[in-house]
């Protein structure tokens, strides 16, 4: 019965069924997503008690001497762990093997103690307790041993000391803060990375100190003490707490460049909630406009049935176990198109959940209880009705459709209509605020490729650049610290810069002389370095942040200590540049200095713009020469432009979502307004007949019929501007550089949402105000 | 004014055609008053559609006023459904969403008459039929014979030359049915060509001339002299 219902009329009852399963489908997408998101790191066993010590906003470095003096002198605390992840994603390299390129993780040996990790081989209690031993992750043993046993194996760090694996972990199956592919103790990085003073002095802010606490211990309190232990207050973290780590995912703290923290962004996560919550409220409202459509068809039906001698019970559970149907295909539906399209919507808009999740019969029994609740919710008032009703009353067909059933179907398509008009409001600004965050960067971005230093290219550096340069369409080359998207130092210490004292705290990288052109940087004062190093040295150039943070009005001469310990000196700034966004776009330009020091991690290389192809072969060519010269370490060469795409990532992928859901909602949205405008036809078949006898055109009958749409989209209009400008305004706020809420992006998204509701009520319009009235008015 | 020639009117399906009108010859003058009578089936309803350009027939040729109004432009079909031919219907088809008032109004809306010229041909129409005190009342509230009066004021409000009645007494009981014919008699005395389809036998007798159809021919043509 339920199947030959649905046959019998299958434009709308495809719509409906078609427009459940979509929206059911995003739904699914976007709860599983977010509850991956929201259960960040609750899985820890210990994680309640674990803190991060710092200041959020400010910076999470802390020094690794400040451990020592915790373990001496802070009760309360059970153990304290520094983490820090290699400065330069280091390679590994397994007997005569092809080395491979891994993320290291560098952190105390009580790391296991305070988060929780599946060994698969191995014991971690003692995993990290001897020097030199590693643990790694499946994947990476993989990787580099195959399917052979890890544990006990040896492998060699930048072809040069060997590590030995302790344990083989589980990737973690929920979402994490933390992510790593190898962990070493600290005390290997003194082995292998051996920096300078960077254990003993106060000043070298390498680390992020996690702690566990006892229990029922004061995490203020403690925090207190630990920033007593400073011998002088440190300027970035004079406000340090100790901050829970299950809060950490959702906190905006400032990490730089190849992190193994990373966070995520709760606005985003709600944003994206709530556009499911309204796909899924414009797929009700279809079902609820079709369902009460259907009703003066179901009445017929069921007076039949009465007279045969259906009892109420029977027809209200027919009509109630129909929509449930429907809902329940939609699910299934939802969750094999879920299957199907997660791989792509996972590359295209960034949105990662674990896919196994949503075959788990916790969750299918889940999502079949709310889509029960949810079929009763909104089919019980018209089951009520047409199962009450007069079964003479039902076959006459006396009963009419109530007067508020109309303008309840008025208030639901407005309801629509605002929805689409906000979502495609908000899709414009999302799109305006990308182009506008990454339309004006301050630099070159073409034509520059990227190679990264490998130990051994680093030493051959004047080797390297002599080859490339005989490469036809190089055109400068340049060794430099700076790669956007990538780890930048900061620093903050105390001066004396002519004599005041100042605070400084600033970003930081070394750059020849040629990077300035290469990036095309503009210069505003003074001069940049020259080329040569024996009469130029300790020189530095400035951004205009810089000068206004710290209120210097002749920067030019001005001289301070860069550097610490033993090569530390007084450097001299003798330029400023215009600012230009060398991090995240979101994230605010801070003072950067820039110093003519050699050490460098990446040779750019900007190219003549000349055709593709002989510009891959240029690229082609780079590529074996440098391999030559590294012969043990794998080569990377990458695009400037990529690596700058990098830098405004996280808004593009939020951008594709956004406008891939506002785009399903909208579509949906039609679905349900043809549905709609089709049973209004169909109900006005007759008045339209009459109209036309006594002299109406076609044209009239359209505009009659296109009438109440237009009025319910101008409703809407008004009714959805406040709320997408308030919404705009609230997801603006969080952007350092913000594009403006202009007032054409209402008028776009009205005018789009009234064409696309026209063209889809006129393609019914037409054909009803067409019809022969004959057919219309013969008697029934 | 009507004159209609050879008329077929017939549907194939797969296997035959099936003939609802077969060379169907019939003039009509202005001023006439035509009841077209036959049981059902017999065609009447087709014919009255295709005089009045609702339906075109399959073969044949139509002239009204003299011209040739077979395949006109949906434009010109307009113009005539405006300003020449009117209906009324057994079922009435009134908008139910409207008052009397505005039911009545429509025809001029769309022949494009002003507001103030609208009000006062509405006015004289209801004071006409009588129904002035019903004008703000929506047709469910009327009785059958009261909404019929208000279909025949909508239908000659646009003052038409010709008005086409499909069984406009089939609802109705006798004395209302009587009432109806009575103001179908007023308005032919007073020029307009009225042709009217019907079963009762009494009420065809009011017409001035009767023909009756029979599997899609007309049996017979009498004209009364009364």
């Amino acid at each position: 019965m339920t199947i030959r219902n649905f046959v019998r009329k299958p434009v709308t009852n495809l719509i409906n069924l078609v427009g459940l399963a979509v929206s059911l489908a995003l739904v699914i997408i976007l709860s599983v997503y977010s509850y991956s998101e929201l259960t960040t790191d609750n899985y820890h066993k210990n994680g309640d008690r674990v803190y991060l010590f710092g200041d959020l906003t400010k910076g999470i470095y802390t020094p690794a001497i400040l451990k020592e003096h915790i373990d001496l002198s802070v009760p309360g605390v059970e153990s304290t762990v520094r983490m820090a992840s290699a400065w330069e994603a280091p390679t590994f390299q397994v007997g005569n093997n092809d080395p491979i390129t891994s993320d290291l993780l560098f952190a105390d040996e009580d790391f296991f103690k305070l988060l929780t990790y599946h060994p698969v081989e191995g014991n971690l209690e003692s995993a990290l307790k001897e020097p030199m031993s590693v643990v790694i992750t499946t994947m990476l043993s993989e990787k580099l041993f195959g399917s052979d046993q890890a544990v006990g194996k040896t492998m060699k760090i930048n072809n040069d000391k060997e590590l030995t694996v302790t344990a083989v972990i589980e990737a973690p199956k929920a979402n994490s803060c933390i992510s790593f592919s190898a962990i070493a103790s600290v005390a290997t990085r003194k082995i292998v990375f051996p920096n300078g003073d960077e254990f003993t002095e106060w000043g070298w802010c390498n680390y992020q100190t996690f702690m566990l606490l006892k229990k029922g211990i004061n995490p203020d309190e403690t925090a207190k003490k630990i920033l007593a232990l400073y011998p002088e207050i440190p300027p970035d973290n004079s406000a340090a707490k100790l901050n829970p780590f299950t809060k950490l995912y959702f906190s905006a703290f400032n990490v730089y460049g190849n992190s193994y923290l990373h966070h995520g962004d709760k606005k985003k996560i709600m944003i994206l909630v709530m556009v499911a919550a309204l796909v899924l409220m414009i797929a009700l409202v279809n079902f609820i406009n079709i369902f009460s459509s259907q009703w003066l068809d179901k009445i017929k039906q069921t007076g039949v049935m009465k007279i045969i001698g259906a009892k109420r019970s029977t027809i209200l559970l027919n009509v109630l176990s129909e929509a449930f149907l429907l809902f329940l295909v939609a699910l299934f539906i939802a969750i094999i198109l879920v299957g199907m399209i997660n791989p792509f919507i996972q590359n295209y808009t960034g949105i990662r959940f674990n896919p196994q999740f949503i075959y788990s019969p916790g969750f299918i029994l889940l999502s079949i209880a709310i889509v029960f609740v949810l079929s009763i919710l909104f089919s019980i008032i018209p089951a009520l009705r047409i199962s009450s009703s007069n079964a003479i009353d039902n076959l006459k067909k006396t009963i009419e459709q109530p007067v508020s059933n109309s303008f309840f179907g008025g208030v639901l398509v407005t309801t629509q209509f605002i929805i689409a008009i906000v979502l495609l409001a908000f899709t414009v600004l999302v799109q305006k605020q990308v182009n506008f965050g990454s339309s004006d960067l301050g630099f070159n971005q073409n034509n520059i490729i990227g190679i990264k230093l490998t130990p051994q290219l680093n030493g051959k550096k004047e080797v390297l650049k002599k080859l490339l340069q005989e490469k036809p369409n190089v055109e400068r080359i340049s060794f430099t610290q700076y790669y956007p998207g990538k780890q930048i130092s900061h620093w903050g210490t105390h001066q004396d810069i002519n004599g005041v004292k100042k605070q400084l705290s600033f970003d930081t990288f070394n750059a020849d002389a040629t990077f300035f052109g290469v990036l095309g940087l503009q210069l505003t004062q003074g001069r940049f370095y020259s080329e040569d190093l024996t009469t130029d040295t300790k020189k530095m150039v400035v951004n205009e942040t810089f000068l206004r943070e710290n209120k210097m009005e002749n920067p030019i001469g001005a001289k301070f200590v860069m550097g610490m310990g033993m090569d530390a000196g007084l450097s001299e700034i003798i330029g400023v540049v215009k600012d230009f966004h060398y991090k995240a776009v979101n994230e605010p330009i801070v003072s950067l200095v820039m110093q003519n020091e050699p050490n460098a991690f990446y040779c750019l290389v900007s190219l003549q713009t000349t055709d593709f192809k002989s510009l891959h072969r240029t690229i082609d060519e780079i590529k074996t020469a440098s391999s030559q010269l590294s012969p043990s370490f794998p080569v990377e060469i990458s695009f400037f432009d990529q690596a700058v795409e990098n830098m405004y990532k996280s808004e593009l992928e939020f951008q594709r979502t956004f406008s891939l859901f506002a785009g399903c909602a909208i579509v949906i949205g039609c679905m349900g307004i043809l549905a709609m405008s089709l049973f209004m036809c169909q109900r006005r078949i007759k008045e339209i007949g009459i109209r036309k006898v006594n002299g109406a055109t076609i044209a009239e009958v359209i505009t009659l019929l296109n009438k109440n749409f237009v009025k319910w989209v101008a409703i809407a209009f008004v009714i959805a501007t406040p709320i997408a400008w308030y919404t705009m305004h609230k997801w603006l706020e969080d952007f350092a550089y913000k594009t403006e809420i202009s007032w054409w992006i209402f008028m776009v998204s009205g005018m789009l949402t009234l064409g696309i509701a026209l063209l889809t009520v006129s393609w019914q319009s037409w054909k009803a105000a067409t019809r022969n009235p004959v057919e219309a008015l013969r008697y029934e | 004014m009507i004159q209609l020639t050879n008329i077929d009117k017939y549907y194939d399906s797969k296997f035959q055609r099936t003939y609802v009108l077969k060379d169907i010859i019939l003039e009509v003058k202005e001023g006439e008053f035509l009841s077209v009578m036959g049981p059902s089936g017999s065609g009447k309803s087709t014919l009255l559609n295709i005089i009045g350009l609702m339906d075109s027939p399959s073969s044949g040729k139509y002239l009204l006023d003299g011209n040739s109004v077979l395949d006109l432009k949906e434009k010109v079909r307009v113009d005539y459904h405006r300003n020449f031919i009117s209906f009324i219907f057994q079922a009435y088809h009134l908008i139910e969403e409207m008052t009397v008032y505005e039911n009545i109004e429509t025809p001029l809306i769309y022949k494009g008459v002003k507001s103030h010229d609208r009000e006062s041909m509405v006015a004289d129409l209801l004071d006409r039929f009588n129904i002035v005190a019903k004008k703000d009342l929506f047709p469910q509230q009327l009785s059958g014979g009261q909404q019929q009066l208000v279909g025949i004021a909508r239908a000659i409000i646009s003052k038409p030359k010709l008005l086409l009645a499909d069984e406009p007494t089939g609802n109705l009981h006798s004395t209302q049915g009587e009432m109806i014919m009575e103001t179908l008699k007023e308005l032919n005395n007073e020029g307009m060509t009225i042709i009217h389809v019907t079963h009762n036998e009494k009420f065809a007798q009011y017409g001035k001339r009767i023909i009756r159809l029979e599997d899609g021919n007309i049996r017979s043509d009498t004209n009364r002299k009364t």
